[in-house]
């Protein structure tokens, strides 16, 4: 998996992703599944975790993990799934400011639009990743509407 | 009418380039079909049964003469020169070539033109009243409100892969010409008790497999909180719409599963989180919007025409006048519609030809404006009387001055099986057969106002369910059927009709209509009960004797 964080490629990712079969890993960063992450909660209490999100999950349960994962990764099972947009907005309006990462069908043409629903972290297949990809982020400059990162739309700000 | 700032301008020329790019990158094999299909349908580009179809965006219907220009000049260089006006009020090409899209949208472009949003999974083209800011009854011109939806429903970062197509549209009174019931969400202008202007909102609506009409979700919205509430509604619709069964994906089925009140509470729960942010207008925005909607320079002198000598001395013209032009607001001046529904020609059809004599008219005559309808047809909206002459005769030498306007052969019918991918029937030749037999004009002037839709799949686009008369095309083991519906409407009283029984066969269509006409004509209790009074008070009964016999 190629991984771009605040629009750049990084070549290390700190996480750990243990299988639903494997172990939680003794130290570290660590993800896990929403539901996984709930049930180990307690053993997670002091230690720097990120929890597995999809559009099926409860809502409010995210939310309310605000404050005690630093990653919070959401999976389009499909490019076409847009739920994540939203949720990734609802988190930064919450006020996580932690990581948020796309995961899943990832790729070039969605983006622009993932970073301005707040996602910071982007992690494209490989076979789909080059480095020119970047340049979707520019691809269009204008922007009518506020988003998670400028409040303010387009009309008022000229 | 609205003219693009820099702002505006950079998006569309933005977005050419990256279609482009789009385009280039599926063409070397580096974009996979099923993601190029999601971005191409977003720029309006559908690959169709004989070719692609491209569906160019006219925001709330409205385009200029040099508009209209360049989509005669597309037409006629890249497509076989013609159009098709749809009832979104966009047009489409039915002949460009895949490879050609990215010039034709630079083209579109040089002129404040493009097909954004025009088909897919997001939030479509904006629509309204074709009579909007020259209709009397109106209490306010709905068209900046749907410039301002415009703007932020262009690009929207997290609402472009929503469930299924989402569609808005906006009514500046009490009449209802924009079918806004049977929307997604339709924003209609009130004044509440304090006086003041905003919106009574609907949710829900639509037609397809499931026609619904749609439900009050609130009595009155600010004008300011519209964008705040619109965002709330989509915020609600993308994450709880259905993603497994794109036949269940429309808005209309979650307000149904979860009920219209559990919905509102979820809509206004996340609305109260959000109704104080920058999405807030601020007066000033909004005056600067309305600002751009001034109305024309009308001329006070307009009132002295002597088109009442005119009218008594030219038939043709009177009758043209009677059933093609409408009461303006503005002494001295009237709304002149365009038909697109001639004799023998696909309705909403209309050559690059005939596009330029239009926007010639438009200059010459309307303030070089000129609008598109929900009912496939054109406006000139500001024609002065003493001019409709002239511009009677002009439209009459293009082939666009047939006096049918709200008659039976005004019909909206989709392109059908001739062209789309979707349909299971053909509807064009059934225009035609409709067109054969009920040529005379004198009749169909005698039947008052009957709206006919026919759709050749139930996906309704030619919104089948809320005709007067509606007809359904089907297949029935490789031949096609056609299955009526009667008494439905899309005005202020929205209704979807009734079935009136088994199909028809093709060549029968027209035959079952003229029953249907006769039945109305021996019922009717004067010329004052139209054909849509006359099904509401007896019922479809009558009706199915008279196309069944006694033992339907």
């Amino acid at each position: 998996m190629a991984l771009i964080i605040d629009r750049k490629p990084v070549t290390e990712d700190r996480w750990q992703w243990p299988a639903q079969a494997q172990p939680l890993p003794a130290a570290g960063p660590v993800v896990l599944p929403l539901a996984r992450w709930l049930e180990q909660a307690d053993a997670l209490i002091g230690r720097e975790s990120g929890v597995l999100v999809n559009g099926d999950d409860d809502l409010e349960q995210i939310l309310a993990l605000k404050e005690r994962v630093r990653l919070v990764a959401i999976e389009f099972p499909t490019f076409a799934d847009g739920r994540g947009f939203s949720i990734a907005r609802l988190l930064r309006r919450a006020g996580f400011s932690g990581e948020i990462r796309a995961i899943g069908d990832v790729t070039r043409d969605r983006l622009a639009f993932l970073e301005r629903c707040g996602f910071n972290a982007l992690q494209v297949p490989d076979e789909r990743y080059r480095p020119e990809i970047l340049a979707a982020f520019d691809e269009i400059s204008v922007r009518y509407q506020g988003d998670a990162n400028q409040p303010r739309p387009a009309y008022p700000q000229s | 009418m609205y003219q693009y700032t820099e702002v505006d301008q950079k998006l569309v020329e933005e977005r050419v380039a990256q279609y482009r790019d789009q385009t280039r990158r599926y063409l070397a094999g580096e974009l996979p079909e099923e993601e190029f299909r999601v971005l191409r349908l977003m720029n309006g580009l559908y690959i169709q049964r004989q070719a692609p179809m491209l569906r160019v965006a006219i925001p709330y219907g409205l385009l200029s003469a040099t508009q209209m220009r360049k989509l005669a000049h597309i037409a006629r260089t890249y497509d076989k020169g013609y159009g098709h006006f749809t009832t979104r009020t966009n047009i489409q090409y039915n002949w460009p070539t895949l490879e050609s899209v990215p010039d034709i949208l630079a083209e579109l472009a040089e002129v404040q033109m493009h097909a954004i949003q025009t088909s897919g999974n997001c939030i479509r083209n904006t629509t309204t009243d074709p009579y909007a800011g020259v209709i009397a009854s109106e209490l306010e011109d709905p068209r900046p409100w749907c410039e301002i939806i415009r703007q932020w429903s262009t690009l929207h970062p997290e609402f472009a892969y929503l469930p299924r197509k989402f569609k808005i549209a906006v009514t500046g009174g009490p009449e209802d010409r924009a079918a806004s019931q049977v929307h997604d969400i339709g924003l209609h202008l009130v004044r509440n008790a304090q006086g003041e202007t905003g919106f009574e909102v609907l949710v829900g609506g639509g037609l397809g497999r499931t026609p619904v009409i749609g439900k009050q979700i609130r009595p009155f919205l600010p004008g300011r909180d519209l964008l705040s509430y619109l965002e709330a509604i989509l915020r609600v619709y993308n994450l709880n719409g259905r993603r497994d069964n794109k036949y269940k994906a429309r808005i209309k089925i979650l307000v149904n599963a979860m009920g219209i009140d559990p919905f509102r509470e979820q809509v206004e729960a996340e609305w109260a989180q959000i109704r104080d942010s920058d999405l807030r207008l601020s007066p000033q925005e909004i005056e600067a919007v309305k600002a751009r909607f001034a109305p024309p320079a009308y001329e006070a002198g307009a009132v002295d025409h002597d088109l009442s000598a005119q009218l008594a001395e030219n038939e043709a013209f009177r009758v043209w006048y009677e059933h093609n032009t409408v009461a303006h607001k503005v002494p001295g001046y009237r709304i002149v519609v365009v038909s697109l529904k001639p004799h023998l020609k696909p309705p909403g059809d209309i050559t690059d030809l005939q596009m330029e004599a239009v926007a010639d008219l438009a200059e010459r005559y309307s303030f070089g404006e000129i609008r598109a309808t929900h009912h496939q047809n054109l406006v000139l909206a500001d024609v002065k009387q003493g001019d409709l002459l002239p511009v009677w005769k002009s439209l009459h030498a293009a082939n666009l001055a047939r006096p049918n306007i709200g008659t039976l052969t005004d019909m909206i019918v989709c392109p059908g099986f001739d062209f789309c991918g979707l349909a299971n029937a053909h509807t064009l030749n059934i225009a035609e057969q409709i067109n054969e037999k009920f040529e005379q004009v004198d009749y169909l002037h005698d039947l008052g106002n009957i709206r006919l839709n026919i759709s050749g799949c139930i996906n309704a686009c030619a919104h089948h369910h809320v005709g007067h008369i509606g007809i359904l095309g089907v297949d029935k083991k490789g031949e096609d059927w056609y299955q009526f519906t009667l008494g439905g409407s899309s005005e202020a009283d929205a209704a979807l009709g009734q079935a009136l029984g088994k199909a028809i066969a093709s060549d029968q269509v027209a035959n079952t209509i003229e029953k249907i006409l006769l039945t109305y004509i021996a019922q009717r209790e004067s010329e004052e009960e139209s054909f849509l009074d006359l099904v509401r008070r007896v019922g479809v009964d009558p009706f199915k004797e008279a196309v069944y016999g006694a033992d339907h």
